[in-house]
């Protein structure tokens, strides 16, 4: 009985490069080493104001009560005109728990000018109010924006003045606004994923000025921040992008003055044909909003929000024509 | 002699005096519940948050 037990033959050799494969860098480990930081470039950190930007695209859509329909039209490619129709309730801030609505319809038509330099927007509404918003580039690292909310009623109109310089890891921002209102913020990188930045401000009217920290971290998979004020306000906020569709958020506000504290939890999922978003509320309240695209530059919009505790339930609906 | 308490007195002193408190409860309550909501909401995404991926 001859067992023919072969030895098992060493393994073949790994097959060696050929061709142009022999041009490619050799392949590296998942775990490579972290690579050297250039502290002496690091990415230019988001503006001051928009430290928070994801979780308030996410946890803060336009929720409404009522019919809106918004129509956009250009007129050529710099050009456009809007209008935009609202029938509905419109809730006006109480110092009581009860929500006081109001109802209320208008229309309002807009006017944009879109350059790559110069952007104007303007706004008027039937009940006699104006907006008009001016973003102009005054060199390629100096913006100035000009914000306008101009009514009827005496001593309602605003104005702000911004003016934004973009350093290559900094960034700041110097504000003048009507009621003898100045700020300034600063914010800068600290690594790349770690920004810092402060503001100050003074009410020459009220006399009374403020200053405030903010933090931000962010890696491609999370963005973390938290904002403290003098005025006694701490806000922190976490993002998590579980995928290039979905994102997840939650948000914690503390404001010492109101003796309030809320906080909430929300997803964002977007898809190709719809958008769609809702939250949860640490004071029972449920929120939704959906935008769905019916047709090319047809979008037709859901919301809705439920207060369980005040019993105060809100529906709207509404489409929106038009880029 | 000045009356000396304990720390653990002076902790059980504070806690009682947020919680028998209307006011204060009624802040502190609602703080505990945003911050239970913030904190149980990060700790789901960052070990659940996957099931929710499309």
């Amino acid at each position: 009985m001859g067992s023919s037990v072969s030895h098992a033959a060493a393994p073949p050799p790994p097959p060696t490069a050929v061709g142009l494969a022999v041009a490619l860098p050799p392949k590296q480990d998942e775990k490579a080493e972290p690579k050297n930081v250039d502290w002496l470039n690091l990415p230019c950190p988001v503006p001051f104001e928009e430290i928070q930007r994801e979780a308030l695209m996410s946890l803060k859509p336009e929720l409404f009560e009522g019919l809106k329909f918004d129509f956009t039209k250009g007129l050529n490619q710099r050009f456009s005109l809007s209008h935009s129709i609202f029938m509905g309730s419109m809730e006006v801030p109480s110092q009581s728990s009860d929500t006081f609505k109001v109802p209320t319809a208008h229309y309002e038509f807009g006017a944009n000018f879109l350059d790559p330099k110069l952007m104007l927007v303007g706004r008027v509404l039937t009940d006699g109010r104006l907006n008009a918003r001016v973003k102009c580039d005054l060199t390629d690292n100096l913006t100035l924006k000009i914000n306008a909310q101009l009514t009827n009623e005496p001593h309602f109109s605003q104005g702000m003045f911004n003016f934004d310089y973009k350093g290559t890891d900094y960034r700041t921002q110097f504000q003048i606004g009507n009621n003898a209102f100045y700020g300034a913020n600063y914010i800068q990188s600290i690594s790349p994923h770690l920004s810092l930045g402060t503001e100050i401000f003074w009410l020459g009217h009220q006399r009374k000025s403020g200053i405030g920290f903010a933090a931000r971290y962010n890696t491609d998979k999370i963005v973390v921040t938290g904002q403290v004020a003098s005025t006694g306000i701490v806000a922190l906020s976490y993002v998590q992008k579980v995928s290039e569709k979905v994102s997840l958020a939650s948000d914690f506000m503390y404001n010492h003055l109101t003796q309030d504290a809320t906080s909430s939890f929300g997803y964002d999922y977007i898809l190709r044909q719809c958008r769609l978003r809702g939250k949860l509320d640490s004071n029972g309240v449920v929120a939704a909003f959906l935008e769905e695209r019916l047709n090319m530059g047809v979008n037709f919009i859901l919301s809705a929000e439920v207060d369980h505790r005040k019993k105060d339930y809100k529906f709207g609906f509404g489409l929106t024509v038009g880029e | 002699m000045a009356k000396s308490s304990t720390s653990m007195e002076k902790l059980k002193g504070f806690l009682s005096s947020q919680i028998s408190d209307e006011e204060k409860w009624a802040l502190n309550s609602k703080l505990l519940r945003a911050a239970g909501l913030f904190a149980a909401s990060i700790v789901l995404m960052r070990n659940f948050g996957d099931l929710m991926a499309i």
